[in-house]
């Protein structure tokens, strides 16, 4: 990906000035994103000179708004589903409600709609999840409303706090479990797989269907045990979602004025070609226009292979993080995604009303082992043989990423391999086209409906756009044991520090890890102030406070 | 709800309303930006169509080098970085013929190519510019875009505007009376002989905003190509990160940037402009904001007065020169082409090599008389878009990625923009989506005409191609009236103090408190920070503004001696 600049021939007197060629910082963050930038908000107004430097030039990496339906439609191609914002500390931190970010939580959250037009919805309110799960089942209803007792405590009290503070041990983390009885819960499910998890919990093939895809449509592998924990994490958040009104990229927006206002800067257009370090501690970064910018402390949101394999002289990098950096394993899969902007909103035939208001449909599955064929085919390299994936109406919460008034915005998204047979250029059309027509079975007016634009976004074109997910990992790395909790990104680095001195890692591939959870740059900025002697201006979160009493005192 | 309350409100965050608010967030005003799009910058603008491939909609090129707002807002701190390309232009013909006119640091280039074809001319391609110096340059650059326009009162000799004085000062020995009334095309049948290089320069002064058979505009012109020559270059990855580095120093200085923001309303109490009402699906929890000391519209003149201030305000004489105001001039069928391969014009890897490929050219640039059919098709079409086909087409096709690898993915080009002129919608005699409904047809005549000049641009070559026509342009962009990349024509009647209207032309309003920012004021677009610093000015008088030192004016600026904060 890195980029060569052979024809720049710079005159000798420059028109205007520039940011200049050499610049000194405390801290500059390699890459833009939700992490990258949630850091170096906290360190700017903690008073460090701070610099953010970006490959791209738009900032945000996976909070990405673009008229991809050119001219005049918006979308957001990436991260869309915002899963943490009833936690998020950096949206209280800096108030950033009251500089208009808004995130609309529907209450109609995840629908499923089967072959027959039934279909069940997750919704934020409990009861009326399960007045949709008696539809097909008034056990499993009663079930879910049990188990959500003890999931969302899962999630309040010991996941949600956790995201936002350094990893524990293995040891250390089963040690603070067995203290309540919602802890030794979270161990139990650890050491199931997602399937018996579900499998345990639900009785109707339909709603184990809905549940199964809940749990897994982030990374979890469903027949895996050792991450058990986050499958109340994930079925509670899919029934917790919320989308950034104007689009995802107001939140990088709102974090770069925050870095501005600051004294800080962004500057994109960039991309680092190397990170410098002299003696075992870290100098500073150059970009591919051969700009350097010193710092004492440097924050790389990059994957391992990215950061330690490509950026740092190989001399340099301890030996345990060149492993890391060798063995690391991206995402098992990505996503294909087939956007459209129509004259009509999409309208399914299905025996809820409810589902047209839901944020998310998933579409194409009538039974677990449907769910399962689907995730074995994508994990193995192939399309499966029943197309199946989840659609959102854009505009159906936020009109405004339409130009024109009454238009809608909507995409279908599946799972999918970054390998394909003939490659995504060639491939694409043709399976946008199976993506229409397994929506159209769903959205019968879909036909008579005038498709104005469409596009598509494939694993390659994912890499494309954002060069750190790397074969199209939205997470920049498979979430498996050997990757998660204190081994992400390797056991050597904690609290977001590398063994390299005045080198951090704050992205997605750091615990707690990717989805724009921002526990990796909220972690690391508080290691960096800690480090740097600089007065945390900010204070934990009280759910992190009583989780710190109750499990770590 | 809180109450929202600001000093200044801007309505528009394109470039002209940013520029102005990092202008008042630096003097200590507290400001507030209202964008009603997901991103600030207006025409600058950059779009991701394609993962990896950034294309250009509408602003391309630097024009602005010579603005005092660089300095002024110290926008390198903020990111501002150039890439200067040793060529700029060249320019293709129908019958084999390829010139490349270099750029500022690379005159030799032109040299070598007119040596071949017109060494007559070879003495007057980029004579005014190599003959005025950079610091020549700069003067008559400020004197005509960097300099409020005279008010009313202020006797003035056409020979003794700002420019005209700069002009006979610097350029004695090409001085003469006649120059004041000239147009272009005159001017190049007189002074050029090659047929392609007068093509180049008309099309070079039409799309740098002064159409060339516009009486009385020939500085103009020639001063929009000296804008384009005084940088040659563009802005690192295109001109959004220019409006980056703009709406950063904003911040940086406190401004509030809202976007998502739609204005409904500019509220008037009493003949004074207090404060803007946003539309219903703002994303912002309060919808009234108040301006304690100015509203700044930085939106075109005619949604400004026609829209958001409503015609209760204002009386029905001046509400019928709004209407009339003349929107033709700039507007664009803009195609953008992703391909594997550059154009190698008449199928010649040497018609331009690579290190030295022409940013731009003009294609096919056989003579003045396309260029006259060409404005005939644009701006008094009976027949409507449908006489638009190869035959009648010259186009403009820019490659910035052969300079700067930022904007394309490897392996492939992105030909963006490439401008056609078309029509504005108001003006089309076959509906205001005229050009909309031969969308497919224009671009596949282009693609053709492509072809036949560059015989590599067909098949699996061209991977992708995206259009904005005018109409999309202005529902893209609203400020973008008639889908005019400067919103209202640039002729003498609607120039400098002209501009949008007399009344208007200090960027004042009959509505106290309430002032234009945007392009249809002068000296128009081109994203040149110029509109926003000649409005300072204004607002210096008008007792709004009080700026720092790292302030200076115009050394043309001619106070109103009535106005409240005159020194």
């Amino acid at each position: 990906m890195t980029r060569v600049e052979h024809r720049v021939r710079q005159p000798a007197e420059h028109i205007l000035d520039e940011f200049p060629e050499r610049s000194e910082f405390d801290v500059v963050v390699v890459g833009a994103g939700p992490n990258g930038l949630i850091a170096a908000a906290y360190l700017a107004r903690a008073g460090l000179r701070t610099a953010v430097v970006e490959r791209r030039q738009e900032i945000g990496g996976g909070l990405s708004t673009e008229e991809t339906l050119f001219p005049g439609y918006y979308t957001n191609p990436h991260a869309f589903y915002h899963m943490m914002t009833d936690y998020l500390p950096v949206l209280s931190d800096f108030d950033l409600a009251a500089h208009g970010l808004h995130f609309v939580k529907p209450n109609v959250q995840t629908a499923a709609v089967f072959s027959d037009g039934s279909s069940l919805a997750l919704c934020h309110q409990i009861e009326d999840t399960k007045d949709s799960l008696a539809t097909a089942s008034p056990g499993d209803a009663a079930a879910f409303g049990r188990v959500m007792r003890t999931w969302r405590r899962i999630v309040d009290d010991l996941l949600a706090p956790g995201t936002y503070l350094p990893a524990l041990s293995p040891i250390d983390m089963i040690e603070s479990l067995e203290r309540t009885d919602v802890g030794r819960e979270a161990l139990r499910l650890t050491e199931l797989s997602p399937l018996e998890i579900i499998e345990e919990t639900f009785a109707n093939d339909r709603v184990r269907a809905l549940m199964l895809y809940a749990a897994c449509q982030w990374g979890l592998d469903p027949r895996e045990s050792g991450l058990g924990f986050m499958v109340p994490l994930m079925v509670d958040r899919a029934a917790n979602k919320a989308q950034c009104y104007g689009g995802s990229h107001k939140l990088a927006g709102a974090l770069s004025r925050e870095i501005h206002r600051a004294g800080g800067v962004v500057l994109d257009n960039a991309e680092v070609t190397r990170i410098v370090v002299e003696q075992g501690a870290v100098r500073g970064v150059e970009c591919f226009d051969g700009r350097f910018l010193g710092a004492a402390a440097v924050l790389s949101s990059l994957p391992p292979p990215l950061t330690f394999g490509r950026l740092i002289d190989p001399a340099a990098v301890p030996a345990e993080l060149v492993e890391a950096a060798e063995h690391w394993e991206w995402d098992t899969w990505s996503l294909f995604t087939l956007s459209l902007a129509t004259t009509e909103a999409p309208h399914y035939a299905a025996d809820d009303p409810w589902v047209d208001d839901a944020l998310m449909v998933v579409l194409g599955f009538d039974s677990t082992d449907d769910v399962l064929d689907h995730f074995d085919a994508v994990a193995g390299g192939r399309m499966g043989e029943r197309i199946g994936g989840h659609a959102t109406v854009e505009t159906r919460y936020d009109p405004t990423l339409s130009r024109v008034p009454g238009h809608h915005v909507s995409f279908f998204q599946v799972h999918a391999p970054y390998d394909v047979d003939g490659g995504w250029e060639a491939r694409a059309p043709q399976v946008a086209d199976e993506l229409l027509s397994v929506w159209g079975r769903h959205w019968p007016g879909l036909a008579s409906t005038e498709i104005v634009q469409r596009s598509t976004e494939s694993p390659v074109d994912i890499e494309r756009r954002i060069a750190s997910m790397v074969r199209g990992s939205i997470k920049h790395g498979d979430y498996n044991p050997l990757q998660m909790g204190s081994f992400r990104p390797s056991a050597s680095c904690v609290a977001g520090r590398s063994p390299i001195d005045g080198l951090y890692l704050c992205g997605a591939s750091s615990y707690p890890g990717g989805l724009v959870i921002g526990g990796p740059g909220y972690i690391a900025a508080g290691s960096v102030a800690e480090d740097m002697g600089v007065a945390q201006w900010w204070q934990a979160p009280k759910f992190v406070t009583r989780y710190q009493d109750r499990y770590l005192s | 709800m809180r109450d929202e309350r600001f000093d200044v409100v801007v309505v528009g965050g394109g470039h002209n309303g940013s520029t102005i608010a990092a202008y008042l967030a630096k003097s200590g005003l507290s400001t507030c930006v209202l964008e009603s799009r997901p991103e600030c910058g207006g025409g600058q603008e950059n779009t991701e169509v394609r993962p990896g491939f950034r294309i250009d909609p509408h602003a391309t090129y630097l024009y602005g080098g010579a603005a005092p707002g660089f300095d002024q807002l110290e926008l390198g701190k903020y990111g501002m970085r150039m890439v200067y390309y040793p060529s700029m232009a060249g320019v293709v013909t129908t019958d084999g013929q390829a010139a490349n006119m270099g750029s500022r640091w690379r005159p030799d280039l032109a040299e070598q190519s007119l040596a071949r074809y017109s060494p007559q001319d070879q003495a007057g391609a980029g004579l005014i510019f190599s003959e005025l110096g950079e610091t020549g340059a700069r003067e008559l650059l400020r004197a005509l875009f960097w300099t409020p326009p005279h008010f009313g009162e202020s006797e003035l000799d056409p020979a003794d505007l700002p420019w005209w004085q700069v002009f006979r000062e610097r350029l004695p020995q090409f001085w003469s009376d006649r120059l004041v009334d000239m147009n272009y095309l005159d001017f190049l049948d007189e002074f050029i002989h090659w047929e392609p290089l007068k093509a180049l320069s008309a099309i070079g002064a039409w799309y740098c905003g002064a159409h060339p058979g516009w009486d009385g505009m020939l500085l103009q012109a020639l001063g929009g190509t000296l804008l384009y020559q005084y940088a040659s270059g563009a802005p690192r990855g295109g001109m959004h990160t220019y409006a980056h580095a703009i709406i950063r120093c904003a911040l940086a200085h406190g401004a509030r940037v809202i976007t998502n923001a739609p204005v409904g309303e500019i509220i008037v109490r009493d003949g004074r402009a207090v404060g803007v009402q946003l539309a219903e699906d703002a994303a912002f929890g309060e919808k009234t904001i108040w301006a304690d000391k100015a509203v700044i519209s930085a939106i075109d003149v005619q949604h400004t007065f026609q829209g958001l201030v409503g015609r209760r305000h204002l009386d029905p004489s001046f509400l019928q020169r709004i209407a009339d105001i003349s929107l033709k001039g700039g507007s664009l069928f803009v195609m953008s082409v992703i391909c594997r391969e550059l154009p190698r014009y008449h199928g010649r890897a040497d018609a331009f090599p690579d290190e030295v490929y022409p940013s731009c050219v003009v294609a096919p640039g056989d003579s003045l008389e396309w260029i006259r059919i060409q404005t005939r098709d644009a701006y008094s079409s009976r027949t409507g878009p449908t006489s638009f086909g190869p035959e009648h087409l010259t186009m403009m096709i820019c490659t910035h990625d052969v300079y700067d690898s930022t904007r394309t993915v490897d392996g492939y080009h992105v030909l963006s923009p490439i401008y056609l002129e078309m029509p504005p919608p108001a003006y089309d005699v076959s509906g205001p989506d005229g050009v909309n409904r031969h969308k497919d047809r224009i671009t596949q005549a282009a693609l053709d005409l492509l072809g036949q000049l560059a015989p590599n641009m067909t098949g699996a070559n061209i991977v992708d191609v995206f259009v904005n026509t005018p109409q999309d342009s202005e529902f893209r962009n609203t400020g973008m009236v008639g889908g005019n990349w400067y919103g209202i024509r640039h002729s003498e009647d609607q120039w400098s103090g002209n501009r949008p209207l007399p009344e208007l032309g200090r960027y004042r309003t009959p509505i106290e408190g309430l002032y234009l920012c945007n392009q249809t004021s002068h000296p128009g677009g081109l994203c040149l920070m110029a509109v926003p610093y000649n409005l300072m000015h204004i607002l210096i008088e008008d007792g709004i503004a009080d700026p720092g030192s790292w302030w200076y004016p115009s050394p043309f600026y001619v106070p109103d001696p009535s106005a409240r904060g005159a020194a």
